[in-house]
Protein backbone atom coordinates (compact mmCIF):
# COMPACT_ATOMS: atom_id res chain seq x y z
CA UNK A 1 0.00 0.00 0.00
CA UNK A 2 1.63 3.24 -1.07
CA UNK A 3 2.21 5.80 1.59
CA UNK A 4 -0.27 8.58 0.93
CA UNK A 5 2.41 11.07 1.84
CA UNK A 6 4.85 9.65 -0.64
CA UNK A 7 5.51 12.09 -3.43
CA UNK A 8 4.21 10.72 -6.69
CA UNK A 9 6.55 11.31 -9.62
CA UNK A 10 3.70 10.98 -12.10
CA UNK A 11 1.85 13.77 -10.36
CA UNK A 12 4.91 15.99 -10.62
CA UNK A 13 5.35 15.08 -14.26
CA UNK A 14 1.72 15.90 -15.05
CA UNK A 15 2.18 19.30 -13.51
CA UNK A 16 5.31 19.96 -15.53
CA UNK A 17 3.76 18.64 -18.74
CA UNK A 18 1.22 21.42 -18.82
CA UNK A 19 1.60 23.28 -22.08
CA UNK A 20 3.66 26.39 -22.45
CA UNK A 21 2.75 28.79 -25.19
CA UNK A 22 4.99 31.37 -26.76
CA UNK A 23 3.35 34.13 -28.75
CA UNK A 24 3.95 34.88 -32.39
CA UNK A 25 6.48 37.58 -31.55
CA UNK A 26 8.89 34.74 -30.82
CA UNK A 27 8.44 33.43 -34.37
CA UNK A 28 9.07 36.90 -35.72
CA UNK A 29 12.27 37.24 -33.74
CA UNK A 30 13.55 33.87 -34.97
CA UNK A 31 12.62 34.61 -38.56
CA UNK A 32 14.23 38.04 -38.30
CA UNK A 33 17.46 36.43 -37.15
CA UNK A 34 17.26 33.75 -39.82
CA UNK A 35 16.68 36.24 -42.63
CA UNK A 36 19.94 37.94 -41.72
CA UNK A 37 21.80 34.71 -42.40
CA UNK A 38 22.82 33.71 -45.91
CA UNK A 39 20.17 31.80 -47.81
CA UNK A 40 20.75 28.16 -48.36
CA UNK A 41 21.52 27.15 -51.87
CA UNK A 42 22.56 23.74 -53.03
CA UNK A 43 25.51 25.10 -54.95
CA UNK A 44 26.06 28.37 -53.18
CA UNK A 45 28.93 29.61 -51.11
CA UNK A 46 27.01 28.97 -47.90
CA UNK A 47 26.63 25.28 -48.71
CA UNK A 48 30.27 24.99 -49.64
CA UNK A 49 31.31 26.60 -46.39
CA UNK A 50 29.07 24.45 -44.24
CA UNK A 51 29.52 21.12 -45.96
CA UNK A 52 32.28 18.88 -44.61
CA UNK A 53 35.17 18.54 -46.97
CA UNK A 54 36.97 15.34 -47.76
CA UNK A 55 40.60 15.08 -46.75
CA UNK A 56 42.36 12.13 -48.26
CA UNK A 57 45.03 10.59 -46.10
CA UNK A 58 47.67 8.74 -48.04
CA UNK A 59 50.19 6.30 -46.54
CA UNK A 60 52.89 8.90 -47.12
CA UNK A 61 51.04 11.38 -44.97
CA UNK A 62 50.74 8.96 -42.07
CA UNK A 63 54.30 9.69 -41.13
CA UNK A 64 53.59 13.41 -41.22
CA UNK A 65 50.47 12.88 -39.14
CA UNK A 66 52.42 10.85 -36.61
CA UNK A 67 55.04 13.58 -36.44
CA UNK A 68 52.31 16.16 -35.90
CA UNK A 69 50.90 14.05 -33.09
CA UNK A 70 54.27 13.97 -31.40
CA UNK A 71 54.69 17.73 -31.72
CA UNK A 72 51.21 18.45 -30.43
CA UNK A 73 51.63 15.97 -27.61
CA UNK A 74 54.72 17.79 -26.39
CA UNK A 75 53.18 21.22 -26.87
CA UNK A 76 50.00 20.18 -25.18
CA UNK A 77 51.77 18.75 -22.19
CA UNK A 78 53.93 21.84 -21.79
CA UNK A 79 51.30 24.48 -22.43
CA UNK A 80 48.34 22.97 -20.72
CA UNK A 81 49.92 21.29 -17.72
CA UNK A 82 47.91 21.72 -14.58
CA UNK A 83 44.67 21.98 -16.39
CA UNK A 84 42.78 19.26 -18.13
CA UNK A 85 45.04 19.42 -21.10
CA UNK A 86 44.31 17.46 -24.13
CA UNK A 87 46.20 16.37 -27.11
CA UNK A 88 45.03 13.97 -29.66
CA UNK A 89 45.03 13.12 -33.27
CA UNK A 90 43.61 10.26 -35.20
CA UNK A 91 46.14 7.91 -36.67
CA UNK A 92 44.99 6.06 -39.69
CA UNK A 93 45.88 2.56 -40.54
CA UNK A 94 44.95 0.54 -43.51
CA UNK A 95 42.63 -2.38 -43.60
CA UNK A 96 40.57 -4.16 -46.17
CA UNK A 97 38.73 -1.94 -48.58
CA UNK A 98 35.27 -0.77 -47.38
CA UNK A 99 35.96 -2.02 -43.88
CA UNK A 100 35.85 0.35 -40.93
CA UNK A 101 39.29 1.73 -40.25
CA UNK A 102 41.05 1.41 -36.94
CA UNK A 103 41.56 4.91 -35.61
CA UNK A 104 43.62 5.79 -32.59
CA UNK A 105 42.33 8.62 -30.43
CA UNK A 106 44.72 10.14 -27.92
CA UNK A 107 44.02 12.66 -25.21
CA UNK A 108 46.28 14.11 -22.56
CA UNK A 109 44.15 14.65 -19.49
CA UNK A 110 46.21 14.28 -16.30
CA UNK A 111 43.29 14.88 -13.95
CA UNK A 112 40.78 12.67 -15.71
CA UNK A 113 39.41 9.54 -14.13
CA UNK A 114 37.64 8.39 -17.27
CA UNK A 115 37.88 9.30 -20.93
CA UNK A 116 35.63 8.14 -23.73
CA UNK A 117 35.25 9.00 -27.38
CA UNK A 118 31.82 9.89 -28.69
CA UNK A 119 30.86 10.60 -32.25
CA UNK A 120 28.29 10.03 -34.88
CA UNK A 121 29.94 6.63 -35.47
CA UNK A 122 28.87 5.35 -32.03
CA UNK A 123 25.63 7.23 -31.57
CA UNK A 124 27.36 9.76 -29.26
CA UNK A 125 27.26 7.09 -26.61
CA UNK A 126 29.85 7.76 -23.94
CA UNK A 127 29.27 4.34 -22.43
CA UNK A 128 30.06 2.41 -25.63
CA UNK A 129 32.55 -0.26 -24.55
CA UNK A 130 34.70 -0.09 -27.68
CA UNK A 131 35.39 3.62 -27.28
CA UNK A 132 36.57 3.76 -23.68
CA UNK A 133 40.11 5.12 -23.54
CA UNK A 134 42.70 3.49 -21.32
CA UNK A 135 45.16 5.43 -19.22
CA UNK A 136 48.64 4.80 -20.65
CA UNK A 137 50.50 6.68 -17.95
CA UNK A 138 51.55 10.29 -17.65
CA UNK A 139 48.02 11.53 -18.16
CA UNK A 140 47.87 10.07 -21.65
CA UNK A 141 44.66 8.30 -22.57
CA UNK A 142 44.14 6.42 -25.78
CA UNK A 143 41.85 4.02 -27.53
CA UNK A 144 41.99 2.45 -30.94
CA UNK A 145 38.53 1.82 -32.27
CA UNK A 146 36.79 1.14 -35.57
CA UNK A 147 35.38 4.07 -37.50
CA UNK A 148 33.46 3.58 -40.73
CA UNK A 149 34.62 5.23 -43.91
CA UNK A 150 33.37 8.74 -44.46
CA UNK A 151 33.01 12.06 -42.72
CA UNK A 152 32.49 12.03 -38.99
CA UNK A 153 32.25 14.37 -36.04
CA UNK A 154 33.48 13.36 -32.65
CA UNK A 155 34.55 14.61 -29.28
CA UNK A 156 36.07 13.39 -26.05
CA UNK A 157 34.00 13.03 -22.90
CA UNK A 158 35.99 13.30 -19.69
CA UNK A 159 34.55 11.91 -16.46
CA UNK A 160 31.14 11.47 -18.09
CA UNK A 161 30.51 15.18 -18.08
CA UNK A 162 33.12 17.36 -19.75
CA UNK A 163 33.00 17.44 -23.54
CA UNK A 164 36.08 18.59 -25.32
CA UNK A 165 37.07 18.61 -28.97
CA UNK A 166 40.30 17.12 -30.17
CA UNK A 167 42.73 20.07 -30.34
CA UNK A 168 44.90 18.43 -32.96
CA UNK A 169 42.10 17.59 -35.34
CA UNK A 170 40.15 20.01 -37.53
CA UNK A 171 37.10 21.47 -35.89
CA UNK A 172 33.75 20.60 -37.28
CA UNK A 173 32.35 23.63 -39.04
CA UNK A 174 29.87 24.33 -36.29
CA UNK A 175 29.45 23.98 -32.59
CA UNK A 176 25.72 23.63 -32.76
CA UNK A 177 25.54 21.13 -29.99
CA UNK A 178 26.83 23.57 -27.43
CA UNK A 179 30.37 22.33 -27.63
CA UNK A 180 32.72 22.30 -30.53
CA UNK A 181 33.25 18.95 -32.18
CA UNK A 182 36.18 17.67 -34.15
CA UNK A 183 36.01 16.51 -37.72
CA UNK A 184 37.52 13.38 -39.14
CA UNK A 185 37.47 11.86 -42.58
CA UNK A 186 38.22 8.19 -42.84
CA UNK A 187 38.96 6.94 -46.30
CA UNK A 188 40.34 3.85 -47.96
CA UNK A 189 44.00 3.79 -48.76
CA UNK A 190 45.35 2.16 -51.85
CA UNK B 1 9.92 18.30 -47.51
CA UNK B 2 10.10 21.46 -45.41
CA UNK B 3 13.78 21.01 -44.71
CA UNK B 4 14.42 20.40 -48.40
CA UNK B 5 12.57 23.58 -49.34
CA UNK B 6 14.59 25.65 -46.87
CA UNK B 7 17.76 24.14 -48.27
CA UNK B 8 16.68 25.20 -51.74
CA UNK B 9 16.56 28.78 -50.50
CA UNK B 10 12.96 29.19 -49.34
CA UNK B 11 13.73 30.90 -46.04
CA UNK B 12 10.14 31.70 -45.11
CA UNK B 13 9.18 28.02 -44.92
CA UNK B 14 11.45 27.74 -41.89
CA UNK B 15 8.65 29.43 -39.95
CA UNK B 16 6.65 26.20 -40.21
CA UNK B 17 9.36 24.41 -38.25
CA UNK B 18 9.47 27.19 -35.69
CA UNK B 19 5.72 26.99 -35.13
CA UNK B 20 5.78 23.21 -34.94
CA UNK B 21 8.46 22.84 -32.27
CA UNK B 22 8.32 26.19 -30.47
CA UNK B 23 5.98 25.46 -27.59
CA UNK B 24 7.09 21.94 -26.70
CA UNK B 25 10.74 22.86 -26.64
CA UNK B 26 10.05 26.13 -24.85
CA UNK B 27 8.58 24.06 -22.03
CA UNK B 28 11.78 22.06 -21.69
CA UNK B 29 13.96 25.18 -21.78
CA UNK B 30 11.86 26.98 -19.18
CA UNK B 31 12.01 24.02 -16.80
CA UNK B 32 15.71 23.61 -17.42
CA UNK B 33 16.75 27.25 -17.11
CA UNK B 34 14.11 28.36 -14.65
CA UNK B 35 12.87 31.46 -16.40
CA UNK B 36 11.17 32.38 -19.62
CA UNK B 37 13.64 35.04 -20.73
CA UNK B 38 16.64 32.73 -20.79
CA UNK B 39 14.54 29.93 -22.22
CA UNK B 40 13.39 32.03 -25.17
CA UNK B 41 16.95 33.13 -25.81
CA UNK B 42 18.22 29.54 -25.76
CA UNK B 43 15.42 28.39 -28.04
CA UNK B 44 15.93 31.23 -30.50
CA UNK B 45 19.62 30.44 -30.52
CA UNK B 46 18.86 26.77 -31.18
CA UNK B 47 16.59 27.62 -34.11
CA UNK B 48 19.11 29.95 -35.75
CA UNK B 49 21.91 27.43 -35.29
CA UNK B 50 19.70 24.74 -36.74
CA UNK B 51 18.99 26.93 -39.76
CA UNK B 52 22.67 27.66 -40.28
CA UNK B 53 23.61 23.99 -40.09
CA UNK B 54 20.58 22.59 -41.85
CA UNK B 55 22.66 21.16 -44.67
CA UNK B 56 24.20 18.80 -42.14
CA UNK B 57 20.94 17.53 -40.71
CA UNK B 58 21.59 13.96 -41.76
CA UNK B 59 18.01 12.79 -41.36
CA UNK B 60 15.52 15.57 -42.18
CA UNK B 61 12.70 13.27 -41.03
CA UNK B 62 14.12 13.60 -37.53
CA UNK B 63 14.65 17.34 -37.63
CA UNK B 64 12.79 17.68 -34.34
CA UNK B 65 15.14 15.36 -32.48
CA UNK B 66 18.13 17.06 -34.06
CA UNK B 67 16.83 20.48 -33.00
CA UNK B 68 16.13 19.19 -29.51
CA UNK B 69 19.68 18.02 -29.18
CA UNK B 70 20.93 21.47 -30.14
CA UNK B 71 18.59 23.01 -27.58
CA UNK B 72 19.71 20.66 -24.81
CA UNK B 73 23.26 21.76 -25.35
CA UNK B 74 22.33 25.42 -25.56
CA UNK B 75 20.59 25.05 -22.21
CA UNK B 76 23.67 23.40 -20.75
CA UNK B 77 25.90 26.17 -22.02
CA UNK B 78 23.59 28.96 -20.94
CA UNK B 79 22.95 27.38 -17.56
CA UNK B 80 26.64 26.98 -16.90
CA UNK B 81 27.42 30.53 -18.03
CA UNK B 82 24.75 32.41 -16.18
CA UNK B 83 23.66 30.27 -13.32
CA UNK B 84 19.97 30.21 -12.72
CA UNK B 85 18.12 33.45 -12.41
CA UNK B 86 15.12 33.81 -10.22
CA UNK B 87 12.58 31.26 -11.31
CA UNK B 88 9.46 32.69 -12.82
CA UNK B 89 6.54 30.41 -12.56
CA UNK B 90 4.56 29.37 -15.56
CA UNK B 91 1.05 28.48 -14.64
CA UNK B 92 -1.56 27.59 -17.22
CA UNK B 93 -4.68 29.18 -15.83
CA UNK B 94 -6.98 27.27 -18.17
CA UNK B 95 -5.62 23.93 -17.07
CA UNK B 96 -5.96 24.97 -13.46
CA UNK B 97 -9.62 25.73 -13.86
CA UNK B 98 -10.34 22.51 -15.73
CA UNK B 99 -8.75 20.35 -13.10
CA UNK B 100 -10.65 21.66 -10.12
CA UNK B 101 -9.83 18.74 -7.86
CA UNK B 102 -8.18 21.05 -5.42
CA UNK B 103 -8.57 24.70 -4.79
CA UNK B 104 -6.69 26.59 -7.52
CA UNK B 105 -4.69 28.42 -4.91
CA UNK B 106 -3.49 25.11 -3.47
CA UNK B 107 -2.57 23.89 -6.91
CA UNK B 108 -0.64 27.06 -7.63
CA UNK B 109 1.28 26.63 -4.40
CA UNK B 110 2.01 23.00 -5.23
CA UNK B 111 3.35 24.05 -8.62
CA UNK B 112 5.56 26.63 -7.00
CA UNK B 113 6.98 23.98 -4.70
CA UNK B 114 7.70 21.71 -7.67
CA UNK B 115 9.49 24.52 -9.47
CA UNK B 116 11.46 25.33 -6.36
CA UNK B 117 12.47 21.71 -5.88
CA UNK B 118 13.41 21.40 -9.55
CA UNK B 119 15.55 24.46 -9.15
CA UNK B 120 17.49 22.76 -6.37
CA UNK B 121 18.45 19.72 -8.41
CA UNK B 122 21.88 19.52 -9.95
CA UNK B 123 21.63 20.54 -13.63
CA UNK B 124 22.50 17.08 -14.96
CA UNK B 125 19.89 15.50 -12.69
CA UNK B 126 17.28 18.07 -13.70
CA UNK B 127 18.05 17.44 -17.35
CA UNK B 128 17.72 13.66 -16.98
CA UNK B 129 14.51 13.94 -14.94
CA UNK B 130 12.86 16.27 -17.44
CA UNK B 131 13.76 14.10 -20.39
CA UNK B 132 12.51 10.95 -18.71
CA UNK B 133 9.40 12.08 -16.86
CA UNK B 134 8.25 15.21 -18.65
CA UNK B 135 9.33 14.52 -22.21
CA UNK B 136 8.73 10.80 -21.64
CA UNK B 137 11.72 9.65 -23.63
CA UNK B 138 13.29 6.22 -23.43
CA UNK B 139 16.81 5.87 -22.12
CA UNK B 140 18.24 5.03 -25.54
CA UNK B 141 16.82 8.21 -27.03
CA UNK B 142 17.98 10.19 -24.01
CA UNK B 143 21.46 8.80 -24.51
CA UNK B 144 21.48 9.80 -28.17
CA UNK B 145 20.33 13.30 -27.30
CA UNK B 146 22.67 13.93 -24.40
CA UNK B 147 25.74 11.88 -25.27
CA UNK B 148 25.57 10.35 -21.81
CA UNK B 149 25.48 6.60 -21.28
CA UNK B 150 22.28 4.83 -20.31
CA UNK B 151 23.54 3.64 -16.94
CA UNK B 152 24.68 7.14 -15.99
CA UNK B 153 21.32 8.54 -17.06
CA UNK B 154 19.44 5.99 -14.97
CA UNK B 155 21.52 6.95 -11.98
CA UNK B 156 20.80 10.64 -12.55
CA UNK B 157 17.07 10.04 -12.85
CA UNK B 158 17.04 7.93 -9.71
CA UNK B 159 18.92 10.57 -7.74
CA UNK B 160 16.69 13.31 -9.09
CA UNK B 161 13.59 11.40 -7.99
CA UNK B 162 15.05 10.75 -4.55
CA UNK B 163 15.89 14.41 -4.14
CA UNK B 164 12.49 15.58 -5.34
CA UNK B 165 10.75 13.18 -2.95
CA UNK B 166 12.88 14.45 -0.14
CA UNK B 167 12.24 18.12 -0.92
CA UNK B 168 8.53 17.78 -1.65
CA UNK B 169 7.63 15.40 1.14
CA UNK B 170 8.77 18.08 3.56
CA UNK B 171 6.25 20.40 1.94
CA UNK B 172 3.46 17.84 1.96
CA UNK B 173 3.92 16.94 5.59
CA UNK B 174 4.20 20.60 6.65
Amino acid sequence: VPDENEVNMSRIARELQKPVRLDSSFDSRVMGAVRKLPKHSRFGLWSRLTTPRSVMVSPLSWGLAAAAVAVFAVMGTVNLAGDVSRTAAPLFSSSAKAQPQRVQFVLVAPDAKKVAVVGDFNGWDASHAAYQAQHRGGGVWSVTAPVPLGHHRYSFVVDDSLWMPDPTAPRATDNDFGVANSAIVVSNQE
Amino acid sequence: VIVARVLRGDVEVFRVLVERYRDRYARYAIHMLGNREDAEEALQDAFTRAYRSLARCEDPERFGAWLFRILINRCRTMGARRGRRARTFVVDEGALLEAAVEHPADRGAWREEIDRALDRLRPEQREAFLLKYVEELGYDEMSRLTGVGVSALKMRVMRACDRLRELLSEVQSA
